[in-house]
């Protein structure tokens, strides 16, 4: 379609209705109220950038393609079905037939009872206009939906008999109406008609299928619900010879028939769809558990969220992996990650993207660029447990990446990576959001059947799936949902928490209509009431330890922090979850003994955070290890051993495994090597000793963890699919505007004195469908007109030009002024005028 | 929300003793977890699928397994795991084997992709006969125990209601004039019958082998016993004969010497296990008689052929008795699986408490090595790095000091070197038990010993098992067979029979310092230190200026 043809629906007056009626979408925009207005924009934002100028602009605007597609997109089942039957309905058509689309023949009162929200739904996003008895689809949307031979209807007829009979001789069409009983008439427009009558009168038609044979009804069955095109040889069998002799099917092309819309309505007892879809599936309940079950188990989850996303802190504290030269994490990184954290890939790569999305995590932007936890995981860690959980629940609500796509491909095969690009998906917030507020419907401690959700997801935006690279991410999407939900403590058990519920702005007692994505603002407030929340349920911080003759450690609980950090150094974890287990070995006192604790600290550590007497063993073990730590010392500068005990030395010359070391006795108690002082290191504690480092002053050198940190980074800002939805403040600015707008447009006017239109200095003005209007007509006549236009800088000028051609809002014109031809955007050009004849 | 059990990520269960709820937490998770370990303040239960299934066999479901982590946990049980025990609980039963009419033994199943899955297997297919149905095919009855261990393995295990035979009928009862089984051991029987077959797990010194003759006296049919060796059969007879109905005629001892077969027969591993021309001849002796029961002494010790065998008797009871269920070689799941599940287990701790069996004061004792051992000591070869530390001549100097410590009660001086026992024999003009000791000596010895005659004996690891001796109140450890866990709590077990007078049993183990020595006493160490025995360590030093 032209533009110009789309601009007549938006200003060009149709047909003669009834004074009220509009007779554009323009005007049945312009009766409407603001709050009709801001409706429109906040269901479709993407007509407000920019904010059009006035109605028919925007009236414009929501006819184009790209503009209506979106609008589909975001219909639900029964809307999607309702503007489906309108693109086969005649155009306008009444209520009352709409009605007989969806229902059939035997009516429904479901049917009934939804279909006036589906039409008042379709009418506030300015896809159906005109009043009830003469409802009108967009035309753009008429296109999209109405069946073609190209792409076919989703409702599976086929087109009018008007439209198959287009290119048929009128000898061929008298043929057929004889052949189905009908008299000849005089033109094949009132052949048409006849035909049409007879196909669409249910009791002479069903008198003319009886007569038919029953092969011919099996054809007939298998056309029905679509595709209505089937093919035939060039001599067909005789059912289908009898059916085509009778218009019953209709040729398409010379090898092809086609069933016509009205025969397939009567055989589908009227109805355009084969399963209408008027109500929402219910989201169906799983299994019922007391709400504080659900809490607790929630709560238990949340805790186990907070540790692991510490844990994944404290792994890359001193510079996590490096980054890959196109971003992310490489699939190496993510598996090591992944064993350090005892967790599966996938798992691992959520907690990742999660602390990424808080803003705990980023590139450290260096050289040889690697992960590392920002200046703000300090700030965090310092936190309130209950306040660190409510920050990382926010982040995954709002975030636009989506770690469930980690390990897939994208479109040219590339593998995505944790932390990677290409992992942002626009959809992602609001069907999570969409997911939550539908598990909120059920009483509080119910759990949702997921394939129940997924279907409700299904309905809510059919055409949305499919649209989207990736058939189903939608679908993936809501699965990833609900098993990150649980992770994360936002469900436990599969049903929404009290905490979730305070934190969507849910009421939290009893099942709550689904609600509008909270504000950013809104959202912080409501993040703080989670925090309080979740708060009681989350476990007490224990200061203690139980020490066991075994050598093991059991924290019955979290640690708290400077207990946890000490202990990590002392021993070795066994075991985690809601108790910690550790384990003492020589090597981890000593690892503690070199980061500078020494055995009478360990001691009196080990008796103040015990609950029960340090057992002998462990006590001597501490001893032991104390006894022979720093009994080696090793400098860095010459690469020497020295010791106070010369059979010591005497015995690591011996030692056949310290050839590699190559080392010589420099005298009775130093012994000076060819490696370097690590390998030195390595090699005496392979043997068996504990030697220590030694500074060039003879201290012991401390080996301690550096913390490794990126600058200040703040964290990534979701990427939203589309312009995000308008706030009221901007609704409100943006109505007045084009109400603003449209008046200056369409006001009576005063006639005023007919200024001469080149009055020195003055632009001319002329509405944007005048100009449009005059533009063209120049373009048609090869004529020129002189404009007023104002340029890229602000700057307004005056110019003669001759329109070549008028497309995609710009005129390609002759300028007379510059002598050369020349682009102009429309909306630059303030108005027009004729010339007076002969001016050029 | 303040129970007993943590529940720990990795599958454990953290039990804290000393609440008040413990006892009847323990119950409950007793049914579907492993203990782990029993140290004084906190036991670790493990759940793996085996325990789940076994469970699930015993007629617990899912529901009670998760109602009972629900309940006594202190923190919210991760769902994940909850999700995992109901998967994993219901994989069990959906194969069953059963005996039918006229294919003999049938495997059927519930759930037809399981069937496709299973038979699509590798292993399996050389098992099966034909497909009798869409649901069924037919077992060949020789393989019941093979394929029973192969769908474990596959993680669809079968539920076995094939039954046992009765067996050729044999009165056996229970003599029980003047004693009584104790209340563990009957638990023990019972948990073993009800069952049908399995394991039962009990600390040395508390008393198997009336677990075994009790298993006969439900039986009541012909058994047939398999030990380590001749000293233990001579053992078992002599104490069946003590305890049981059973006169010395019908017992039979099918050795390497005797090759007698009896209403009951005592056969040792090793007669079975010879091999001759790639045969083995005596393999004969499991169907030489219809044999009702099989008791498996020591079963952590069973060698591999013995497993072979023993998946072709899965229609027999069978009954397997250890102290310790670690195995170094990992073989503990085939134990499970072709003798049967765990019946009974009591932590020896808890024995100990009862008063069955001795407290025992286990102390590891550091010497150190002089300057011109260590030297050579780090000039050794790897191989024979363990034998010289572990028979330096200060550790003599230790084990005299020990044993003049403790002159007057009964000492057993235990080791792995014979030179190192030899030289310890003359130093404390004590005999040495070795491997070239004859039997006859041996038990001259044994009997001496358990008189009073001779205080101190030397003994090789051949005393390892089932030698009974009642008054040793010290055992020495002065080497042992590198980082063996069990051969360790045997060691232990040869004090812990209780004392006349219900005084202390020690255990000394006598380790060299900074050598592997060391390591191998830490990891030998660990199974006793996991049921509660905390070693003390003391310096030689102390020890020798001390006395």
């Amino acid at each position: 379609m032209g533009t110009g043809e789309r601009n007549r629906e938006a200003h060009v007056p149709e047909g003669s209705g009834g004074a009220a009626a509009p007779r554009t979408l323009a005007e049945a925009l312009r009766a409407r109220g603001d709050d009709g207005l801001a409706a429109l924009l906040r269901a479709r934002p993407d007509l407000l950038s920019p904010v059009p100028n006035d109605l028919t602009q925007l009236a414009t605007r929501a006819g184009t393609r790209a503009s209506v597609v979106r609008a589909l997109e975001r219909l639900d089942r029964f809307a999607l079905q309702t503007a489906e039957a309108l693109a086969v309905a005649p155009d306008p058509a009444p209520y009352e037939v709409l009605l007989g689309l969806l229902t059939g023949d035997e009516g429904d009162a479901t049917i009934e009872a939804a279909l006036p929200r589906a039409v008042e739904l379709l009418r506030e996003q300015a896809l159906v206009w005109g009043d009830d008895e003469r409802l009108r689809l967009v035309r753009t949307a008429r296109e999209l939906l109405a069946p073609s031979p190209q792409h076919p209807s989703p409702t599976g007829l086929g087109p009018t008999v008007a439209e198959a009979t287009s290119g048929m001789s009128p000898t061929r069409l008298q043929e057929i109406i004889a052949t189905a009983g009908l008299g000849s008439t005089h033109d094949p427009v009132s052949a048409v008609t006849v035909l049409t009558e007879l196909f669409t009168d249910r009791r002479r038609m069903g008198e003319l299928l009886d007569t038919a044979p029953s092969d011919a009804l099996t054809v007939l069955d298998r056309l029905v619900w679509g595709p209505p095109y089937g093919e035939v040889t060039a001599n067909p069998a005789p059912p289908v010879r009898w059916l085509r002799d009778r218009g019953l099917l209709l040729p398409a092309s010379p090898r092809t028939v086609v069933l016509p819309r009205e025969v397939a309505l009567h055989l589908r007892a009227g109805r355009a769809h084969r399963t209408p879809e008027p109500l929402p599936p219910a989201v169906a309940e799983l299994r019922t558990y007391r709400p504080q079950v659900v809490d607790s188990a929630a709560a238990g989850q949340a805790h186990r969220a907070l540790a692991t996303v510490e844990e994944l802190l404290r792994e890359w504290n001193e510079g996590g992996p490096a980054v890959l030269r196109a971003g992310g994490l490489s699939v190496r990184d993510l598996k090591r990650t992944a064993t350090a954290l005892d967790l599966s890939e996938p798992e691992t790569a959520f907690w990742v993207e999660l602390a990424y999305g808080a803003g705990l995590l980023a590139s450290d932007g260096e050289a040889d660029e690697r992960y590392a936890p920002t200046p703000d995981a300090d700030t965090w860690l310092e936190l309130p447990p209950a306040t660190r959980w409510a920050r990382l629940a926010t982040a995954w609500l709002t975030a636009t990446r989506t770690p469930g796509l980690v390990g897939g491909q994208d479109a040219k095969g590339r593998a995505l990576s944790a932390l990677g690009p290409e992992l942002d998906r626009g959809v992602a917030p609001e069907v999570r959001h969409r997911v939550l507020t539908l598990q909120g419907t059920l009483t509080p401690g119910t759990s949702a059947d997921p394939e129940s959700v997924l279907a409700r997801l299904q309905w809510d935006r059919p055409l949305r799936g499919t649209a989207q690279s990736g058939a189903d991410l939608r679908a993936r999407i809501a699965t990833w949902t609900l098993t990150e939900a649980e992770h994360l403590g936002i469900t436990g058990r599969g049903a929404l928490s009290t905490h979730a519920r305070v934190l969507l702005g849910l009421d939290t007692t009893g099942p709550t209509a689904p609600v509008a994505p909270l504000t950013p603002a809104e959202l912080t407030a409501r993040a703080a009431l989670a925090a309080e929340a979740i708060a009681p349920l989350l476990p007490e911080p224990v200061d203690h330890v139980l020490l066991q003759a075994d050598l093991t450690a059991v924290a019955p609980g979290p640690l708290e922090r400077p207990l946890a950090e000490m202990l990590a150094v002392l021993a070795d974890v066994e075991s985690k979850g809601g108790a910690t287990v550790y384990r003492f070995t020589a090597a981890s006192v000593r690892r503690a003994l070199d980061a500078g604790q020494t055995a009478s600290d360990l001691h009196a550590f080990l008796a103040a955070h015990s609950r029960t007497p340090v057992p002998q063993p462990l006590a001597y073990l501490v001893d032991d290890v104390a006894r022979k730590h720093g009994h080696l010392r090793i400098g860095a500068a010459s690469a020497y051993v020295r010791c106070d005990d010369d059979a010591v030395l005497g015995e690591i010359l011996a030692d056949k495994r310290s050839a590699t070391l190559r080392l010589r006795r420099l005298a009775p108690t130093v012994l000076a090597a060819q490696t370097d002082p690590a390998t030195l290191l390595e090699g005496l504690r392979s043997m068996g000793y504990a030697p220590a480092g030694e500074s060039a002053e003879g201290d012991v050198l401390i080996t301690r963890a550096h913390a490794h940190r990126t600058p200040p980074r703040s964290a990534p800002a979701p990427v939203p699919d589309g312009p995000p939805t308008p706030d009221a403040t901007l609704l409100g600015a943006a109505v007045r505007a084009i109400r603003a707008g449209d008046l200056a447009s369409t006001v009576e006017r005063k006639e005023a004195p007919q200024a001469p239109p080149h009055a020195p200095g003055e632009l001319p003005r002329t509405s944007p469908a005048d100009t449009l209007a005059t533009v063209q007509a120049a373009a048609m006549t090869g004529s020129a007109i002189w404009i007023g236009y104002v340029n890229a800088d602000g700057a307004a000028s005056q110019r003669v030009i001759a329109p070549v051609r008028v497309e995609g809002g710009f005129v390609t014109a002759y300028d007379h002024t510059a002598d050369e031809v020349r682009t102009y955007p429309l909306h630059r050009i303030t108005g027009v005028a004729e010339l007076a004849d002969g001016a050029v | 929300m303040n129970g007993p059990l943590i529940v720990q990520s990795d599958k454990t269960l953290l039990l804290e003793v000393d609440h008040e709820q413990a006892e009847a937490c323990r119950r409950a998770i007793a049914p579907f977890a492993e203990l782990e370990r029993a140290p004084e303040h906190i036991h670790t239960y493990r759940v793996t699928p085996l325990g789940l299934w076994n469970a699930r066999a015993a007629g617990h479901d899912a529901e009670q397994v998760v109602d009972a982590l629900v309940e006594y946990s202190r923190y919210p049980v991760p769902h994940a795991l909850l999700v995992d025990v109901a998967e994993t609980m219901a994989r069990y039963g959906r194969l069953t084997l059963a005996k039918h009419p006229t294919h003999g033994l049938v495997l059927t199943t519930t759930d037809r992709p399981v069937l496709e899955e299973i038979l699509r297997s590798k292993k399996v297919q050389p098992l099966v006969g034909a497909r009798l149905d869409a649901d069924s095919v037919a077992v060949h009855p020789s393989e019941r125990g093979q394929i029973k261990q192969t769908l474990l393995k596959l993680g669809w295990p079968a539920e076995d209601l094939a039954g046992y035979v009765d067996g050729e009928a044999h009165r056996i009862d229970l003599a029980e004039d003047g004693w009584a089984l104790r209340p563990y051991q009957k638990q023990a029987v019972d948990g073993f019958w009800h069952g049908g077959s399995g394991v039962v797990v009990l600390p040395c010194g508390a008393g198997k082998t009336l677990v075994g003759a009790g298993a006969m006296a439900q039986a009541k049919a012909t058994t047939l016993i398999l030990v380590t060796n001749t000293v233990s059969a001579r053992q078992w007879k002599h104490e069946l004969v003590k305890r049981t109905s059973l006169t010395e005629d019908e017992i039979g001892e099918y050795s390497g010497t005797k090759k007698e077969i009896r209403p009951v027969t005592i056969a040792t591993y090793q007669v079975l296990t010879t091999k001759r021309k790639g045969v083995y001849p005596h393999l004969e002796l499991f169907d030489s008689r219809d044999w009702g029961l099989i008791v498996y002494d020591e079963v952590h010790l069973l060698p591999a052929p013995v497993f072979k065998f023993t998946a072709d008797l899965q229609a027999r009871r069978r009954l397997g008795l250890t102290a310790t269920l670690v195995r170094e070689d990992g073989r503990e799941s085939d134990v499970f699986s072709l003798i049967g599940p765990k019946r009974f287990d009591a932590p020896w701790k808890e024995i100990e408490a009862q008063g069955y069996i001795a407290p025992a004061d286990c102390v590891e004792v550091r010497v150190n090595l002089t300057d011109s051992e260590r030297l050579a000591y780090a000039t050794a070869e790897t191989e024979e790095k363990y034998r010289f530390c572990a028979t330096t001549a200060t550790k003599r100097k230790v084990t005299e000091a020990l044993v003049k410590k403790f002159a007057g009660q009964q000492t057993l001086v235990i080791g792995q070197y014979i030179d190192q026992l030899d030289e310890l024999g003359e130093h404390l003009d004590a005999p040495v038990i070795k491997g070239e000791t004859s039997n006859a000596q041996r038990e001259k010895l044994f009997d001496a010993f358990r008189n009073g005659e001779i205080s101190v004996l030397v003994v090789s690891k051949v005393a390892n098992f089932s030698i009974d001796l009642p008054e040793a109140t010290v055992a020495i450890q002065v080497s042992g067979t590198f980082g063996s866990r069990q051969e360790e709590a045997q060691r232990l077990g040869r004090v812990l029979r209780p004392k006349a007078d219900g005084h202390q049993a020690h255990f000394y183990s006598v380790v060299a310092r900074d050598t592997i020595d060391q390591d191998f006493a830490a990891h030998r160490q660990r199974f006793l230190a996991e049921q509660g025995y905390a070693y003390r360590i003391v310096d030689a030093d102390e020890l020798l200026a001390g006395s």
